[in-house]
Formats: structure tokens, sequence, C-alpha cells
């Protein structure tokens, strides 16, 4: 109970007058001193305009309550086991001395950052390492990141460097002389294009088979799709596994050591593969789907010139609303929403769209949206990171200046 | 001008469940078919008798290996000793099969029996004049391309996003011949290990919200309601604020360079 609001217990009458009851016959005679009353259990009793004094996040312009119990007055709530809010409790940190085996979960850290599908090996080793007590190597480019919240015992560092450039054949070497030299029970990679490349060139320099793409995984048993989609290879989980992308759920609140490994020695040799490069590709060329950056317009676009020069300066794929699709102003193919393409990219530029739940379902997907309407009112303005309350036709030339200024397009 | 070797699959459409092309494997054969060749070898390491090899003879080729082998063997030692007497400067084949184990792991065992290196996901060749090094352009996620420089020989895989197959014509398909070699290859011991059952789709698993944080009410809330941005607000700003805040924040999410 609160100091603040100190609530009275729940009683129960017929327990107070039958601890006051001094005799029954012949006549039922009663105490009258309260000392006698005896503080009876029961359930806390709620004080339900306390409850709601807690809840007010705001009270002008308007009242608006938050019942979650993580508004800012929550804290002082009194927390009862099993019902109130929980307690958001901070993880113990587990640690694995002597561990029965080591497991290696080999990590892409594509664009020098951990993936979700990153996360999700991760777990998938937690789960078989905890099922044999061993203990996870995280085998990672050397990077910021602590390991230890996503399930690491041990981390075992290459080159940083290797995060960015293209070097399979130097990363599966290293891979592949820890491997050799701390002979963990089972290795795991994430089923990725850079990920599956090199548990492949892995799994040929240690003369093994490489389960790939595992669809289920459980202690006992590991399950993969095969014969063009139609059947399920299932078996005990062998030495080399790589994980499809949401096949496991990443883990919850963990709190591990990360204990730091002597990385492998660098591999010498030179390379076959040289001199890589990333190539500059047509914008438009590229799948709705898989674009990047998408700059889309509306029924508040007018001039299509100002847009078209928009997407080339920026480098952006052009994409459009249902209504644009329809009026013929752009292909059917560069429809964004539930009857066109439902995008994934990291950057969505939206120019005179009000967001009908049609399209903001298309982009539930996108990391953040900008959109420029002059509706102050418009779904679409809720749904974005940034919203400006302005004309489409004056921001898409002002922004083409901005571009040509800065030197690209 | 170099000596390619392809090496061809059986594939199975995935709804009819008929034998087929594959397609990575066609695209690898459409390829080879537009790269300066001296001479093309088509492999394939099976059976002699499936209908789908007449589909690639239908693209162009006039004959097609064929290293006869019963089903559940492991063709990787006939097709390297194979290739080995051929020394192709290239070989060519489809990143992922489509009907046998699938795993995508054929071309890196033989280019490690051969001893070459491998370029995964090829979605072009271009041969250099000398005819020693090859400038090969990769497929990556989001539509983005990679261009490498290989030394020949190489074993190189093609991507789906590479150009698409020709139609097969009747007439080459009929005329095309089939050499059929048959061959010793021992039998699969990990593949015959695993259990096979039809497959069964599973549910999609829920990525929504951060694992173990909050109860069903933040997973529902996730799952149903549209996702608020970070709501920052700018009202009636001139075309030059507007288009710098904008431009400050593409540059800050990364997409446009600083």
């Amino acid at each position: 109970m609160s100091e603040q609001h100190p609530t009275a217990r729940r009683r129960d009458p017929r327990a107070e007058r039958a601890a006051r009851t001094v005799r029954v016959e012949p006549r039922r005679r009663l105490v009258l001193s309260v000392d006698v009353v005896p503080q009876t259990g029961g359930r806390p009793r709620r004080d339900p305009r306390a409850r709601r004094a807690e809840a007010i996040v705001q009270s002008v312009p308007r009242l608006r309550l938050d019942w979650t119990g993580k508004a800012v007055g929550a804290s002082a709530l009194p927390t009862v086991e099993g019902r109130g809010p929980r307690a958001a409790s901070e993880p113990v940190l587990r640690v694995i001395d002597d561990p029965a085996c080591l497991l290696f979960a080999v990590l892409d850290r594509p664009d020098g950052a951990l993936s979700g599908h990153d996360r999700q090996v991760l777990a998938a080793a937690r789960l078989l390492a905890d099922a044999a007590g061993g203990a996870v190597v995280a085998v990672v480019p050397d990077g910021g990141e602590d390991l230890g919240a996503l399930g690491a015992d041990r981390v075992l560092p290459l080159p940083a460097a290797w995060a960015d450039e293209y070097a399979p054949e130097r990363r599966a070497a290293a891979v592949a002389a820890a491997i050799a030299r701390w002979s963990p029970r089972h290795i795991l990679f994430a089923e990725s294009q850079d990920g599956g490349d090199l548990a492949r060139r892995v799994a040929v320099a240690c003369g093994e088979r490489l389960f790939a793409g595992v669809e289920s995984l459980s202690s006992a048993r590991a399950a993969r799709r095969a014969g063009g989609g139609a059947t399920e290879l299932g078996c005990a989980p062998p030495r080399l596994l790589s994980i499809a992308a949401d096949a496991v759920a990443p883990l919850g609140a963990v709190r591990h050591e990360a204990r730091r490994l002597d990385p492998p020695p660098e591999p010498d040799g030179v390379p076959a593969l040289q001199g890589a490069r990333r190539l500059p590709v047509d914008p438009d060329g590229v799948g709705l789907g898989e674009a990047d950056f998408i700059v889309s317009a509306g029924n508040g676009v007018t001039d299509w010139d100002a847009f078209a020069a928009l997407g080339r300066a920026l480098g952006a794929t052009r994409a459009g609303s249902r209504v644009v699709c329809d009026a013929g102003h752009l292909p059917r193919d560069r429809q964004v929403g539930a009857s066109g393409t439902v995008v994934s990219a990291r950057c969505y530029l939206a120019f005179g769209i009000a967001g009908a739940p049609q399209h903001l379902q298309g982009i539930g997907g996108v990391e953040r949206v900008i959109a420029v309407n002059t509706d102050l009112h418009a779904a679409m303005i809720k749904r974005a990171d940034l919203a400006i309350i302005a004309d489409a036709q004056a921001v898409m030339p002002a922004l083409v200046r901005l571009a040509r200024e800065r030197g690209h397009g | 001008m170099v000596d390619v070797a392809i090496l061809l699959s059986v594939g199975r459409h995935p709804v009819s469940g008929r034998a087929r092309r594959a397609p990575t494997d066609a695209r690898a054969l459409e390829m080879a078919l537009g790269l300066p060749a001296v001479r093309r070898t088509a492999l394939h390491a099976g059976d002699p008798a499936s209908p789908a090899l007449r589909d690639y003879l239908g693209m162009g080729l006039d004959r097609l290996t064929v290293l006869a082998m019963a089903h559940g063997c492991d063709p990787v030692e006939p097709l390297a000793a194979h290739l080995r007497s051929l020394s192709p400067g290239i070989v060519l084949t489809g990143n992922r099969a489509e009907g046998g184990e699938d795993s995508g792991m054929l071309p890196y065992r033989v280019a490690h029996t051969l001893g070459v290196a491998i370029v995964p996901d090829v979605v072009a060749i271009t041969v250099e004049a000398g005819g020693g090094a090859a400038e090969v352009v990769q497929a990556l996620a989001r539509g983005q391309r990679r261009a490498l420089r290989v030394a020949l020989p190489f074993v190189a895989t093609i991507h789906p996003a590479a150009p698409s197959a020709r139609p097969s014509a009747f007439g080459p398909a009929r005329r095309g011949r089939i050499d059929s070699v048959p061959v010793e290859a021992p039998p699969d011991a990990f593949l015959a290990a695993c259990a096979a059952r039809p497959w069964r789709d599973r549910p999609k698993r829920l990525t929504v919200g951060a694992p173990g944080s909050g109860g069903a009410l933040d997973r529902l809330r996730a799952a149903t309601e549209a996702k608020a941005g970070q709501g920052r607000l700018l009202v009636g700003p001139s075309p030059d604020e507007a288009a710098l805040a904008i431009y400050e924040c593409l540059q800050e999410q990364g997409v446009l360079p600083r």
C-alpha cells in the first residue's frame, strides 16, 4: 500500500461479529471496543479514485488516461503478486564457467550492425546450448554491440573491417581455423545471402555437410525444406546448420557474460575474389518490394516533371498511391498499398498522400516515413516520423535544388 | 574465348510436381550461350531418361552428357572427375537445385574438389581479352549489384535475378543428342540418415513487438494498430526550410551521403 493512498482493508462483517462475540447463551453478548476487531485478510481494497489520478497522462487540452500502468504516476501504484502492473525486472547475469561443450553462432553483421536474423541465430544457439549444458560463442566481426544481452557466453572477435568489405574466403578460413581449435559441438549460421555463402565455404573446408535453411529447430530435431519445397527433411541437429530467417523466435531479456576469447590468427594467402566494388543501379529498375529508398506521390501531386526530377536527384525509386496509378501517371507495378506492393524500404518519402488504411498497410514495414501534405489531420501525418504541412508542388523543386547544390543528382 | 561447362539439374514444378528445367540452371545455360565460348559442355548427373533434359536441348544445345547414376547417390565425385578431364575455364550452375536435397552445396563441393575459386549469386560475366580473368557481377539484396574480378578457372552459381532463360524449342529438343555415361557413385549417407515426409506449412511466426517485454496488450497493440511515427511536425514552413528538414532527415537515415 502506498503512503499517499492509505486504503482500508476489505472488511468481513461476519468474522468481526464472531470475534466480538463473548457469549451466545442465553443471549448473544458482543464486545464494543474497537481493538478487538481482527485484521482479517482478504484482498486489499482498491481505491478507484487514486488509480484514476495515477492514470492521468495529461489533463489539458483534454483528459488522457493510460490504464496500462506505464504512466508516470504509476510507479507509486501498489504492486500485488499476480495482479496490477508487472514490475520490469533486470535479468540476472548467468555465467557458464565450465561448459559441457561449445556452440558457435557465426553472425553476419551486414552493413555494420547486427540484424534481426543474427539475433535469431543466437536464440537458436541458446536453445541447443541450454539442452546440452553448453556455452554459446558468438563469432562476429568486432563491433560495439553488447552480445551478452543477446545471449552470448563468449565472443570470438574477427577483424572489424570484414563486416564492411567482401572477404568471404578469409572469413571462412578464420571460422574453419576456430572450429579446428575449439571443436564446437554445433556451428550455426544465418541462411542469408552472405551467411549462407560463408556456411557452405566453411562446410567444404571442414569436409562436412551443411544442413541448410533450418525451418524448425528443437534440441532433438532440426527440419528443413527440400525436394522443391514438397518434402521436409528432419534429423537430430547435425554439426553444421544454417537457420532460415524467422524460423526461431529471438530471445527475450537475458544476461550472459560475453567473455572475449583470443581471436583466431589471420589467415594468409591471396584471395581469389578481388576488387569488389558496388555498382550504381538504376533506382527505377529495382522492384518496389526490395527498394531501399522510395519517393512516392499521391493525389496531391500535380507537377509530374518535378516529381521525376526529384526521383533522379535523390536516387530514389518512384512509386505512387492507387489513385495515381489508376489515373495513369505511374505504371501499375509502382503502386504501393494493399492492392499493390507491400514495401519494406528503409525510408519512404510521401508527397500529397493522405494515408488510406490500405496505403498504410502497404508501408507497414517501412523504417522511417517522411510525409509532405497540406492536410494537418491526414492519417499519413500521424504515421510519419517527419511531417511537413506544405504544398508538394513547392517543396519538390526546392528539394531538387538543394540536392543539386549539395553535389549529387 | 573460354571453355565453359554447365551443370544442369532436373527441377520440379511447384504446383503440378512435374519434372521441368531448374530455373536457375536454365539461366546458367542462357548465360553460357551468351559467352564467347570455344566449347560448351553441358553435364547432368542422374537419370538419362528424364523428359526435362530435352527442354535444355531445346534452348540450342547440340548434345548433353548425362552421368547415369541411381537416385540417392552422391554426384560430386563423378562430376568432379569428369570436369577434371575437361578442365573448363568457367563452370556455371544454378545457385540452388529443386527436387533433391536443395542445399546449394554441390557447386561448393565441386569447386573444392577441383581446387578452384567459387563465385556465388552471379548475374553477368565478362571475360577479359586475354582470357586469363573475368569480371563478374553479383546480385545482392535490395536490387544492388557488386562487381568482382576473378582469375580463371572458377565455378559460378547463377542468381535468380540473372537474365531469364530463352524458351525451349521443339525441333532442337528433338534433334539434340543425350550421351549417357554410366558412372559409379557412392550412396549419399548424409541424405539417407534424414527422415523425409511431406512438407506442411507452419503458421507464420508473429514477429511483432520486442520479445519478452510487456504483456498481451502490447503484442495485440503491435499487431493491430498502425505504427505511429516519432511525430516531428512542421506546419507551414517555407519550401526551403521544408526541403532542408527533409534533406537532413534523409542524411540522418543514411540514404543520402553526408
